[in-house]
C-alpha cells in the first residue's frame, strides 16, 4: 500500500470537526506534519488514564474504544482519536483505543502542531473561530 | 460586437429574473405619464382660454395651498395602509374624479378645480410609481434599471402629448378627460403585474415600519431637520420647482400671445408631446445612463441648473416665444431625465423605512410649497414697482441657478457620507476613555478607588492621579509600594519612574533583593527599570542583575538600559553578548536578542534574523530588529526579496517593518507587494495596512499599487474561469480550494484599495461585501461605485456585483476564454502553484482525463516533492 500523498492526507483531515473552518490549503499544511502510521490488529493506540501527545485520524481499518475492558464504540475510517489532546496536555482520555484489524492512521504530534500554529496565525484564528462557535452553542443550550 | 453589447448593457442591463417586474413597471409609469400629458395641456389650455395670464400666479398659490393639505392627508392615510392599497385607492379616486369633472366642467370654478387636481395627480401617481419601484429594486438594480424606467415616462409623456395634439380638434378638449381615465386603468393593471413577483414586499411596505406608527407633520419636519441628507434633497427640490414655476410662467405668457381655445391646447400638446418629449427621449436614451455612470449622482444633478442658466441668456438677449420655449424645453427635459434619475438615486442610501415614510411627503409637499412660493415670487416680480417682464424674470432664474449648482455639489458629498455612515454603523469601535482629573470630586473618587480592594481599578486610578499636573502623588506611592498586589506595585513603580520620583525606590530595591535571594518569585515588571533609573549605585546593580540566573531580573536590567545608552555600552559588552547568544538556554538567548535591540550593533542583524525562524524566539527578535529603526530597512528588504532565504524568515520581515513607522519601511513593503508567494504577499499587505492606519504622514501612493490591483483582479477572473467548468460534487477539493483562493484574493484586493482610499471605509466595505446581508452588500457596492476611480471600478465592480456576468466580464476585460475542465486543469497544473497544482493533478485522476497523462508524468519528475508524489499516484490511477 503506497504512502498517502498530500491530497489524500487533506481528504482524510477534512473529517476532523475541529478543522472544519480551515481551507484545503491550510489542511495541507497540517498534512505536511502528519505522519502515516500502520498498525497491526490488537495494537493499543491510546491507553486510558495515560497522557496523550498526539491526534490520530483513521485512514483505513477500525479501532475499538473500551472503558474498563468493556467495548463502548468502534471508530472507523475518517474518525478522529484524541482531538482535544492537542489542547489538553494534562487530562488523559478515559478510554483505551485498540486496533481491530490492520489499520492506517495519520498521527499529528502536539509539539509539531504548535510549531505549525506559530507560523500560521490564520490556522489558529480559524480553530479559535470553531471553538467559539461550539462554546456559543453550548451556552445557548 | 463587443461595443454594441456593452452599449446595450449600459442602457438595458436587465438580468435574468428581472424582466417581468421591470417591463411591468415600465408600462405602469408610461401609462401614468400618458394620462398626465393628456390632462396637462387640457387643463392649461382651458385655464388660459378662460382667464388672463396674470391669474397664473394665483393658480400656483391655490395649487400649493390645497396640495399641501392633501399631501398631509395622503401621508396620514399611507402610513395606515399598505402601498398596494394606497395605489389602488389613488387610482380609483383618480378615475372617478376625472369622470365627475368631465360631467361638471361647465361650472365656472371647475377649471380651477381641474388645474389643482391635475397638479396633484402627476405628483401623487408618479411619486407612488417610484416608491413601488424602490420597493421592487435594490440600489444596484436601481442604478441599472432606473434610466429605463425614466425612459418609459418620457415615452408616456410623448404619446400623451401627441395624442392630445391630434385629437383635441377632433373630439373636443373636454372628452380627452375620459381618455385620461382609461390610461389610469391601464396603469393599474401594469402595477398588478409588476408586484406579482414580489407581492409581499409592496404589500408590507408602508410609510412607517410599524403598523401602529403615527406620525405628524411635526415629526416629518423633525426628520428633515435631523438628517442633513434630507435637507439637501429638500433644498434642491425647492430651487428646482421655483425655477420650474418661473420658467413655465415665461413660456405660458408667450404661448398665450399667439394661441387660444382648442388651438392653445393643441400647441401645448405639440410642445409637450413632440418637442419636449423628443428631447427628453433622446436625453434618456443616449445620455442619462452614460451621465449617471460617468459623473455619478452629484455630476448628474449639475446638468439641469447649468443648462437652464445658460439657455436663459437667450431670453435675456431676445425675449420671445422661441427663446421662452427653448428655456422651457431645456429646463423640463433635463428635469424629467437627468435630474429626476439623479434625485431618485439620491434617496437610495437612506434606510428603506425612512425612504418610504418621507419620500411621498417630500415629493408632494415640497413640490406644492415651492410652486406656491414661486407664485408669490411671481406676484412680487410682475406687479408693483418691480413689474418685471419675461426678460427680468429670466435674470432671476439665472440667479437662482447659482444656489442650485452649489446644492447639487453638496448632494454628492451627502450621498457618500450617508453610505459611509451606514457601513460604519455595522462596525463597533472601541475608543479609549480619558478622564480629565481636574474636579475635586473626581480626585476624591480616584483616591478612594486607589486605596480600594480591587487591584485593577486601583492601579488605573493611581495611573490617572499620577498624570494629574498639580496632584502630590508621593504619599500614595509610598503607601501603595507595600501593597500585596503585583499589579498595584507595577503601577506604583511605573508612575514613580515616569515622574522620576524616588518615593518608592527603597521598596523596589527590597523586592529585587528578595527575588535575587530566592525568598520571593514575585517581581513587578517595572521594579527593575525603576531601580536602575534612580538608584545611586545603579551601574553596580545593573551588572549584578545582568549576570543573575533569574531571567526576569536580567531581562528587566536589559530593558532598563534601553534608555541609558552610556551604561548599556559599558555593560552589554561583545563578550557578554557572545556568551548569551551561544547559550543553550532559550531564556538566555532571548535575553541576548533583547540586548541586541538595545545596542543596535549591525553585526547582530543576521543573527537576529535567523531567530525569526524559531517560533519561541520570534517575538523578541522582531522587537530587537524593529529597535534598529529605518537604518536596517535596506537589509530587511534584501532578506524579504531573497528567495534563497527560508520562507518562514521572509514571512516575518513585514512584521518587523510594520513596527518601524518610517517611509523607508513603506517603500520596502511596496516593492514586495507582488511577491509570488501568497503568504508573503498577504503579510506585506497586512503590514502596509497597519502602517497606513497607525502612522500619518507616510506616502503610499505608488504605481505598484495600481498595477498590483489589476494583477490581483485578473488573477481573480482567471481563477473564477478555472472553477467554472466543474459542477456539483465533481472535483470538490479543487473547487473548494479555488473558492478559498478567491476569498483570499478578494481580501488582498481590498487591502490594496485600503492603501489608496480611506482604509477604515474600505475595510467596512470589505466586510459588507463578504457579508450575506444583501442590503449591506448593496450599500458597499454603491460606496465603491462612487469612490473608486473609473478604471478600477470598471474592473472591480463586476467582480463583486453579478456572478452570472463574471465570466463574460473576464473575457471582455482580460480576454479570458471559457475553459473546459481539461483546459482548466492543464492551466492549474502548469501554474506551479504549490497547492492548486497537486489538487489539479488529483482532479485529473478523479475525472480520468487520460489526455493529461504525459503532463502529469512530467510533473512527477519535478523537484517539488508534494507535486511529484501526487503526480505519481495520479499517473498510476490513470494507467490502471
Amino acid at each position: 500500500m503506497p504512502e498517502l500523498n498530500i491530497v489524500e492526507k487533506v481528504i482524510a483531515l477534512e473529517g476532523v470537526e475541529l478543522w472544519h473552518n480551515l481551507s484545503p490549503e491550510q489542511l495541507a499544511r497540517i498534512g505536511s506534519i502528519a505522519e502515516e502510521v500502520k498498525m497491526p490488529p490488537q495494537r493499543v493506540i491510546i491507553e486510558a488514564g495515560k497522557p496523550v501527545d498526539a491526534l490520530y485520524v483513521i485512514v483505513e481499518g477500525s479501532v475499538e474504544l473500551s472503558r474498563n475492558g468493556e467495548a463502548v464504540a468502534t471508530a472507523k475510517q475518517n474518525d478522529v482519536l484524541g482531538a482535544w489532546a492537542l489542547f489538553d496536555e494534562k487530562d488523559p482520555l478515559p478510554v483505551t483505543a485498540k486496533t481491530l484489524e490492520d489499520t492506517r492512521l495519520l498521527k499529528i504530534v502536539r509539539d509539531d502542531f504548535y510549531d505549525l500554529l506559530s507560523d500560521n496565525s490564520e490556522i489558529t484564528s480559524a480553530i479559535f473561530s470553531t471553538l467559539v462557535k461550539r462554546f456559543r452553542k453550548l451556552v445557548e443550550q | 460586437m463587443h461595443s454594441l453589447r456593452s452599449l446595450r448593457r449600459q442602457m438595458f442591463d436587465i438580468r435574468p429574473g428581472e424582466h417581468r417586474r421591470t417591463w411591468a413597471m415600465f408600462f405602469y409609469l408610461m401609462f401614468v405619464l400618458f394620462a398626465y400629458y393628456i390632462l396637462k395641456p387640457v387643463s392649461r389650455g382651458m385655464f388660459l382660454t378662460k382667464f388672463d395670464v396674470d391669474k397664473l400666479p394665483q393658480l400656483y398659490i391655490l395649487i400649493a395651498a390645497f396640495g399641501g393639505a392633501l399631501a398631509y392627508l395622503y401621508s396620514r392615510a399611507a402610513v395606515k395602509s399598505s402601498l398596494q392599497t394606497a395605489v389602488f385607492w389613488t387610482m380609483f379616486l383618480s378615475v372617478t374624479s376625472l369622470v365627475a369633472i368631465w360631467w361638471a366642467i361647465h361650472l365656472p370654478w371647475m377649471v380651477y378645480v381641474l388645474n389643482i387636481w391635475v397638479g396633484l395627480f402627476s405628483i401623487i401617481l408618479v411619486s407612488q410609481g417610484w416608491l413601488v419601484a424602490s420597493n421592487l429594486f435594490d440600489a444596484r438594480e436601481a442604478k441599472r434599471l432606473y434610466p429605463l424606467l425614466g425612459m418609459s415616462m418620457v415615452l408616456g409623456a410623448a404619446f400623451g402629448g401627441e395624442f392630445t395634439n391630434r385629437t383635441a380638434l377632433l373630439v373636443g378638449t373636454r372628452n380627452l378627460l375620459l381618455a385620461s381615465a382609461f390610461m389610469v386603468v391601464l396603469s393599474y393593471l401594469a402595477f398588478r403585474v409588476a408586484i406579482s413577483q414580489a407581492p409581499t414586499r409592496v404589500h408590507e411596505a408602508r410609510a412607517a415600519e410599524k403598523k401602529d406608527t403615527e406620525f405628524s407633520f411635526g415629526e416629518m419636519m423633525r426628520d428633515i431637520l435631523r438628517i442633513r441628507h434630507l435637507q439637501v434633497i429638500v433644498a434642491i427640490l425647492v430651487v428646482t420647482y421655483l425655477v420650474d414655476t418661473l420658467v413655465e410662467y415665461q413660456f405660458q405668457a408667450m404661448a398665450r400671445v399667439g394661441h387660444t381655445g382648442d388651438q392653445l391646447t393643441a400647441f401645448f400638446g405639440q410642445f409637450y408631446g413632440l418637442y419636449l418629449n423628443l428631447t427628453e427621449f433622446i436625453f434618456q436614451l443616449f445620455l442619462t445612463a452614460a451621465v449617471v455612470n460617468r459623473f455619478g449622482v452629484g455630476g448628474t444633478l449639475q446638468i439641469s441648473p447649468w443648462s437652464v442658466a445658460l439657455s436663459s441668456i437667450a431670453t435675456v438677449v431676445a425675449p420671445g416665444v422661441v427663446s421662452a420655449s427653448a428655456v422651457r424645453l431645456t429646463e423640463a427635459s433635463t428635469r424629467y431625465t437627468m435630474n429626476r434619475t439623479g434625485m431618485e438615486l439620491l434617496y437610495m442610501p437612506l434606510p428603506l423605512e425612512l425612504r418610504n415614510r418621507i419620500k411621498a411627503f417630500i415629493d408632494i409637499c415640497v413640490d406644492r410649497f415651492s410652486r406656491g412660493i414661486g407664485g408669490v415670487l411671481l406676484i412680487f416680480l410682475t406687479t408693483g414697482w418691480l413689474h418685471l417682464h419675461v426678460k427680468g424674470i429670466a435674470i432671476v432664474v439665472m440667479a437662482l441657478c447659482i444656489p442650485w449648482i452649489w446644492l447639487a455639489h453638496s448632494a454628492r458629498r451627502e450621498y457618500i457620507a450617508t453610505i459611509r455612515k451606514r457601513l460604519e454603523s455595522r462596525r463597533l469601535d472601541f475608543q479609549e476613555v480619558r478622564i480629565n482629573v481636574t474636579e475635586r470630586a473626581t480626585v476624591q473618587l480616584l483616591e478612594s478607588t486607589a486605596y480600594g480592594e480591587q487591584a485593577r481599578p486601583a492601579a488605573y486610578a493611581l495611573t490617572l492621579l499620577s498624570q494629574a499636573p498639580d496632584y502630590d502623588i508621593r504619599p500614595m506611592l509610598r503607601k501603595l509600594a507595600m501593597s500585596d498586589s503585583p499589579e498595584i506595585r507595577t503601577a506604583v513603580f511605573s508612575a514613580a519612574l515616569e515622574r522620576r520620583d524616588d518615593a518608592a525606590l527603597e521598596n523596589a530595591v527590597k523586592i529585587i533583593r528578595a527575588v535575587q535571594s530566592g525568598e520571593s518569585q514575585d517581581l513587578p515588571q517595572s521594579a527593575v527599570p525603576y531601580a536602575l533609573a534612580l538608584a545611586p549605585d545603579r551601574a553596580k546593580l545593573a551588572r549584578e542583575l545582568l549576570q543573575d540566573r533569574n531571567p526576569a531580573l536580567a531581562i528587566g536590567a536589559v530593558e532598563a538600559l534601553r534608555n541609558q545608552e552610556d551604561l548599556a555600552k559599558q555593560l552589554l559588552t561583545r563578550e557578554w553578548m557572545n556568551g548569551e547568544e551561544q547559550s543553550t538556554e532559550p531564556a538566555r538567548r532571548r535575553l541576548a536578542a533583547r540586548a541586541a535591540g538595545v545596542l543596535r550593533d549591525r553585526t547582530d542583524v543576521v543573527w537576529l534574523a535567523s531567530l525569526l525562524n524559531e517560533p519561541k524566539m520570534r517575538a523578541d527578535a522582531i522587537d530587537a530588529l524593529a529597535a534598529y529603526g529605518p537604518a536596517i530597512c535596506g537589509a530587511l528588504s534584501d532578506m524579504l526579496l531573497d528567495e534563497s532565504m527560508p520562507i518562514r524568515v521572509r514571512r516575518q520581515i513585514p512584521r518587523v517593518l510594520k513596527a518601524i513607522p518610517a517611509q523607508r519601511s513603506v517603500d520596502v513593503l511596496l516593492s514586495a507587494i507582488g511577491q509570488e508567494d501568497l503568504s508573503i504577499r498577504s503579510a506585506v499587505l497586512k503590514a502596509l495596512n497597519r502602517l497606513r492606519e497607525t502612522s500619518s504622514g507616510l506616502n503610499f501612493e505608488n504605481a505598484f499599487v495600481q498595477e498590483q490591483i489589476l494583477k490581483e483582479a485578473r488573477y481573480y477572473y482567471e481563477l473564477y474561469a478555472a472553477m467554472a467548468p466543474f459542477k456539483g460534487e465533481q472535483a470538490r477539493l479543487l473547487t473548494r480550494s479555488i473558492e478559498y483562493r478567491l476569498k483570499g484574493t478578494l481580501e488582498r484586493l481590498f487591502r490594496l484599495l485600503g492603501l489608496r482610499y480611506p482604509p477604515k471605509e474600505i475595510y467596512n466595505a470589505y466586510r459588507a461585501v463578504s457579508d450575506e446581508n444583501a442590503e449591506d452588500h448593496t450599500a458597499a457596492l454603491e460606496f465603491l461605485d462612487t469612490t473608486l476611480e473609473r478604471n478600477l471600478k470598471r474592473i472591480l465592480i463586476p467582480l463583486l456585483d453579478a456572478p452570472e456576468t463574471r465570466l463574460e466580464r473576464g473575457r471582455e476585460l482580460f480576454g479570458l476564454a471559457p475553459m473546459t475542465a481539461e483546459q482548466a486543469i492543464r492551466d492549474l497544473l502548469h501554474s506551479h502553484d504549490p497547492w492548486l497544482a497537486p489538487c489539479a493533478i488529483a482532479t485529473a485522476a478523479e475525472l480520468k482525463l487520460r489526455s493529461l497523462a504525459p503532463e502529469i508524468a512530467e510533473a512527477a519528475g519535478r523537484g517539488e516533492s508534494e507535486v511529484s508524489e501526487v503526480a505519481k499516484s495520479a499517473g498510476a490511477m490513470l494507467a490502471a
